[in-house]
């Protein structure tokens, strides 16, 4: 589904992000990305969602290489991936409703259909009663669990998360990783970057771990609990 | 795939849809800022105020002018050997008919002393050609000076009617510079319509960059995100027309009680003529129209720096 093929990003400031990152996440796969602050997640999955260009390499999506494709196409490819941004990227003069439904407006579905879809997403967040709510006076993991019933609510193949449990609470974080789990198992290609080591063992899934840009280590996630190899910052 | 058949309807109704979203966002934009809205629109009714308060007063000039024909004199030349008897007796045959406010006879010396005037000549260069008297009639407003002229010329001991028509074709020259000038400013005025516009609409993207880059981020074309501003120029230039069609207006019924004191003093009746209702259809499409375009400029290139 997903295919790095000696991808390298280097910023317009000249920072090199990424340098010669090889990996393949299978249709239907989960999988975490950890990494020292600045190792470069957030660099790879915006590649993946074409927010940026890789400098050198290939990162194919389907078999398609997205580094390559024209503009037009972009929006197209968007919608396929549901992103969970770091900073949440919320429309934060919106209430709760208007966000979690911008994917399925700009789909043209009906306003029946969205509405019943939203309080259905925000359901699984655990933020039904915050529908009308307007962004700023909601937590910072209350936003977090927004842009998450945003990213997954048009149901797109592929999901991206950048940090999503990083401001909530150990038994919060535990349930949204189990709500990915699910969605995973449901047929959704999930990509997780995180902090939180502890969650990702006690989960035991595939982690990809970056250093400074490189992809130093990737376990498959059979042995749950295993802590050596662990490359520390 | 089962995800392509979850969508609602058919691709036709989902289109309908989001174009319905759009436009419930662009009223939305208006209503949530209502003085920025009403300040834009204020300053584009000013801009579409004057060319179209400008082409009023042509519409109505020309209409003067219409009648001002009827206000001018005849100049009737009486035969050579009518004298001052025949030429008075002529006069108050004249000023009997119904159509003839009054006649003014001028004599040949008067009539020398003019013409000596207007050539720049010496009158005994001019020397000794004979002049005829002249009677200058002065026309009721309503008649066919036409038809008066032909009659006049039948008159007895009538040689020749003149109808002098030099300030009315003056007036007729100023007309045609007026109305070129309507163009010109037209055409001015609908390039601020744009920039006004195409600017207010800057500012807005410049306010909603986050809500552009994050439709963005969530898979909108290019399409989607402009929509929105597209309506808001919509209705920007729809509002602008309108509003300078209503301040037309009430210019007009400001001046009527003016324009029609100084049509009594001529013994007319004035009667002002609004714009038609074809012009606010024009006005309309036009405005609306540049409203359009100066949103999708303005749109166009913020977009550009968005997706890499
Ligand atoms: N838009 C940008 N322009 C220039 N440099 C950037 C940009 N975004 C990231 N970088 C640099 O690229 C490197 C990798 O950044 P990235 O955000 O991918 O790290 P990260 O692994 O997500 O870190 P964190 O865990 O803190 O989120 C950093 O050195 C950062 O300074
Ligand atoms: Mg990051």
């Amino acid at each position: 589904m997903i295919r790095f093929e000696h991808v390298a990003k280097r910023y317009p400031g000249g920072v090199q992000a990424l340098s010669d990152v090889n990996f393949e996440l299978r249709r239907g796969e989960m999988a975490f990305l950890t990494g020292h602050s600045g190792a470069g997640k957030s660099t790879l999955l915006r590649l993946i969602a074409v927010l940026e260009r890789p400098s050198r390499g290939q990162v194919l999506f389907d078999g398609k290489n997205v580094g390559r494709v024209s503009s037009r196409q972009i929006p197209r490819l968007r919608r396929k991936v549901g992103v969970i941004f770091q900073d949440h990227k919320l429309l934060t003069d919106r209430k709760v409703l208007d966000n979690v439904a911008l994917p399925l407006l700009i789909a043209g579905y009906s306003w029946s259909e969205i509405r019943r879809r939203v309080r259905a997403a925000l359901d699984l967040v655990g933020l039904l009663d915050k529908e009308n709510t307007l962004i700023p006076a909601l937590s910072g993991g209350q936003q977090q669990r927004v842009g998450i019933a945003r990213a997954m609510i048009a149901k797109p193949p592929v999901l991206l998360a950048d940090e999503p449990t990083g401001n909530l609470d150990p038994e919060l974080s535990e349930e949204l990783m189990r709500l990915f789990c699910t969605l995973n198992e449901l047929g959704t290609t999930v990509l997780i970057a995180t902090h939180d080591l502890d969650l990702v063992e006690r989960l035991g899934r595939r982690t990809l771990v970056l250093k400074a840009g490189c992809m130093i280590d990737d376990r498959s996630g059979a042995g749950a609990g295993r802590r050596d190899g662990e490359a520390g910052p | 795939m089962s995800r392509m058949s979850e969508r609602g309807g058919g691709d036709l109704r989902a289109w309908a849809r989001r174009h319905g979203y759009s436009l419930l966002s662009s009223v939305g934009t208006l209503v949530r800022n209502p003085l920025t809205s009403a300040l834009t629109i204020i300053v584009l009714a000013i801009a579409l105020t004057l060319p179209l308060g400008l082409n009023t007063a042509l519409v109505n000039l020309e209409a003067v002018h219409d009648n001002l024909d009827r206000l001018d004199s005849i100049s009737v030349f009486l035969e050579l050997d009518a004298g001052e008897d025949g030429a008075r007796r002529v006069a108050s045959q004249l000023s009997s008919w119904r159509n003839i406010l009054a006649v003014d006879p001028v004599s040949p010396e008067t009539g020398m002393r003019e013409l000596a005037g207007a050539t720049g000549l010496d009158r005994f260069e001019v020397g000794d050609v004979p002049l005829p008297w002249v009677l200058e009639v002065t026309p009721n407003s309503t008649v066919d000076i036409a038809e008066l002229a032909e009659r006049l010329r039948r008159a007895e001991r009538v040689d020749m009617v003149v109808v002098d028509l030099d300030w009315v074709r003056r007036l007729d020259a100023i007309l045609g510079v007026f109305s070129r000038l309507v163009i010109l400013l037209a055409a001015l005025f609908a390039a601020s319509v744009l920039f006004v516009i195409s600017n207010n609409i800057r500012t807005e993207i410049q306010r909603r960059r986050e809500e552009i880059e994050i439709l963005a981020l969530v898979g909108a074309t290019p399409g989607y995100i402009r929509r929105p501003f597209l309506y808001s120029g919509l209705w920007m230039g729809l509002g602008g027309a309108l509003l300078a069609w209503l301040a037309v207006h009430a210019g007009l019924w400001m001046l009527k009680g003016p324009v029609e004191a100084l049509a009594a003093t001529y013994g007319a009746s004035a009667e002002l003529t609004a714009p038609s209702v074809q012009m606010l259809g024009l006005m309309l499409t036009g405005s609306g129209v540049l409203g359009i375009l100066g949103a999708w400029v303005a749109v166009s290139r913020q977009l550009a720096r968005i997706n890499p």
